[in-house]
């Protein structure tokens, strides 16, 4: 069969032509000059977490994780709309940063030493932006509103899950009986709670809020303060692009700092007049960026924090449209609060 | 004229009960399936007329066609489909011009380089890349592109299969046995996770583009073996006797070979493509935004959780409406290509 060796030999030439055009390597640049250069932050994002990212009825992206995004393109771009979203699944996330195939990946990823670490995933994490934990989700009518209350009643959770030890780590270490029914997954875990089979029904505090916003009486349902777990959720980026990883860490804490200074999208230009025509105001003034030059320090431009802020608004802006309380999944901000109103979210000095 | 009426209601009454009714014991058995049916039907009515609410249906339409394509440039999209549509429905009813009935293969052949060129863009459309794809347009276009690429490599192997020449004859038989070992959904997790982690940092393929990859990948091994089967039933004597007339191997195999065995194994090729076009969903848990990935991404949306019965139903009827399509159109093309008496007589 002639037509077989010339096809062989054809693959064979191929293969050689693709070898030699791999050995072209990409300069070391840091992906944050990538970004700028390509005009278009693509960030990871999941697209199926009801208040974190899901997509709206005309196709856009929405939620938390995607306004963190926004915020990012807003600091690197100047443009929050220059944005890629590439929905990603729990499996893939990792490698899509690794091979480039995303600049960062904003995606309910929890924070742990073995993903920071350079012999485990090898990424860095940018600062927490959502305080997950476990939590308890009981009806109003029941009257039960902590732990303690929960004594010797039965509680639905998810099978052979951390979940299912943490509320027995929770129940052991207050030295409390309780009844856990176990079921396979969450939907069914819903179900037995709607049953009535159990007082209260456990898993993290963001999925409690999305299951309860599909109930027929969301406003029946009450989710306890207790927090049995931390889940610290952080936007990530390769752990070797020290740059792109400190633009993000100072991206975020300017958005906690803003919120602590009370500037808002819609007072952000009253303040930079207010800091350029006050110079004794100096912290609010390298804040904006008039003074000290913070912003090149890590790669952006002086006015980063203006930028962002009138785009995406601050922290607080962020957290109320899309888990606050007229939201459609509302979660009570919690540890999310501000380190002065109770929570634990504290930026380091802009200096 | 009522007695017409009268009698035919007669003897379908007679009818009935001769079917249905003829003893006690097949009576009960149709009473009680007729039961379970109206049972079935009663609660499937009232479920669609009470409980459901099909706003994440209606509002969502153009998502579940198009994914993020940009909201603009959604008549591209709209175009292809709707020219593969009417080419569908010009190949089963249309012909009576023989002009048309001879072009038809070409327009079939148009369709894919007019569709990557309305989906890609660039000379003079706006550019759009692979990722906003999404949708029944995503599910179609990996469809197509699957199987067209998997059938001249399914082709190849089959002949490989075949051949006398031994390390040929060996890789492509491992290579086809290897494939047919593996899971589909390992050889697409292959795909989306671990090629571009073998790929050398600089080049990349796109998303879509590897799960074509991997999709032909597995396709055309099983391609192969359905192909084999055609192939093995041409008696030999068919190539003795083109080899008394003077054709060389390549003739052979182009004009005596390869057609008569597309032609026996079509129904199963047939059963291929119905196949594929319902794996394709097995990549909304690989992130791509195919029909069912919209589907998926809908429900996370607050407005519409918890509305899975709906969004499923849906998603079920728009696959089966396009497997039908196909499922005709194949066997339209069957009827066509079967060696009927009138082709003797011309011969």
């Amino acid at each position: 069969m002639k037509i077989m060796r010339r096809f062989v030999s054809g693959i064979v030439g191929l293969t050689m032509l693709l070898t030699g055009c791999a050995t072209t390597n990409q300069a070391n640049n840091s992906r944050l000059d990538l970004i700028k250069k390509r005009n278009e932050l693509i960030c990871g994002v999941s697209g199926k977490i009801p208040g974190f990212s899901f997509l709206e009825s005309d196709g856009s992206y929405k939620g938390l994780d995607v306004d963190i995004c926004k915020a990012f393109a807003a600091a690197f771009i100047g443009d929050a709309k220059k944005i890629q979203f590439r929905p990603l699944t729990a499996a893939e996330r990792f490698t899509a940063i690794k091979t480039g195939e995303i600049d960062l990946l904003s995606r309910n990823t929890t924070f742990t030493l073995s993903r920071d670490s350079s012999e485990g995933n090898g990424l860095s994490f940018a600062p927490v932006v959502f305080h997950d934990g476990q939590g308890l989700m009981v009806k109003q009518e029941s009257g039960l509103n902590n732990l303690e209350d929960l004594a010797n009643k039965s509680i639905c959770v998810g099978s052979g899950t951390t979940t299912e030890q943490n509320i027995n780590d929770a129940f052991e270490s207050a030295s409390l009986p309780y009844t856990p029914i176990k079921y396979q997954d969450l939907n069914q875990v819903v179900a037995g709670y709607l049953q009535g089979r159990c007082s209260a029904m456990t898993s993290d505090r963001s999925q409690l809020a999305a299951a309860r916003s599909g109930f027929k009486d969301p406003l029946d349902h009450i989710i306890l303060d207790d927090v049995l777990s931390k889940e610290p959720l952080a936007p990530a980026s390769d752990g070797q692009d020290q740059k792109l990883g400190d633009a993000m860490r100072w991206v975020i804490f300017a958005l906690i700092s803003a919120e602590e200074q009370g500037i808002t999208k819609s007072n952000i230009y009253e303040k930079v007049q207010l800091a350029k025509n006050n110079p004794e105001l100096k912290p609010l003034r390298r804040f904006l960026g008039i003074d000290g030059g913070l912003g090149e320090k890590i790669g952006l431009s002086n006015d980063f924090v203006v930028k962002v802020i009138s785009s995406t608004g601050n922290y607080g802006e962020i957290y109320e449209r899309n888990l606050g309380k007229n939201s459609e999944v509302p979660i009570p901000r919690g540890l999310n609060e501000l380190y002065t109103k109770g929570g634990i979210h504290i930026s380091p000095p802009f200096n | 004229m009522f007695n017409i009426n009268s009698d035919s209601i007669n003897t379908l009454f007679q009818k009935v009960r001769k079917l249905l009714f003829s003893n006690l014991f097949n009576t009960v058995l149709s009473l009680v399936i007729l039961l379970i049916i109206s049972l079935v039907f009663f609660n499937i009515y009232k479920w669609f007329s009470l409980n459901s609410s099909w706003e994440v249906v209606t509002t969502n339409l153009p998502l579940y066609a198009f994914g993020s394509f940009p909201t603009d440039q959604q008549w591209r999209p709209a175009t292809w489909m709707i020219c593969l549509l009417f080419i569908s429905l010009l190949t089963l009813f249309g012909p009576k011009w023989k002009w048309l009935r001879k072009n038809l293969l070409l327009a079939w052949i148009i369709t894919i380089p007019l569709g990557l060129y309305l989906l890609y863009g660039g000379f003079g459309l706006s550019p759009i890349m692979s990722r906003q794809w999404g949708g029944l347009t995503l599910t179609l276009l990996l469809t197509i592109f699957s199987a067209l690429l998997s059938l001249p490599l399914g082709i190849i192997l089959a002949l490989c299969r075949q051949s006398s020449l031994p390390l040929i004859q060996k890789s492509s038989s491992i290579y086809i046995d290897v494939m047919r070992a593996i899971p589909l959904i390992s050889v697409l997790f292959f795909g989306q996770l671990l090629i571009p982690l073998f790929l050398p940092v600089g080049i990349e393929i796109d998303r879509v583009w590897r799960a074509i990859f991997a999709f032909t990948l597995f396709l055309s091994a099983y391609i192969a073996e359905d192909l084999r089967g055609g192939l093995q039933s041409i008696p030999n004597t068919q190539i003795e006797s083109a080899n008394s007339l003077g054709l060389n191997q390549v003739q052979i195999i182009r004009f005596i070979l390869v057609p008569q065995a597309l032609r026996i194994a079509l129904p199963s090729l047939t059963n291929q493509a119905i196949g594929l076009f319902q794996n394709t969903s097995l990549m909304a848990i690989l992130g791509l935004v195919e029909l069912l990935g919209v589907g998926r991404s809908i429900l996370a949306n607050p407005e519409f959780i918890g509305q899975y019965i709906e969004v499923y139903v849906w998603l079920a009827s728009v696959y089966w409406m396009v497997c039908t399509i196909m499922a005709v159109l194949a066997r339209h093309l069957e009827q066509r290509m079967t060696i009927n008496k009138t082709n003797f007589q011309k011969l």
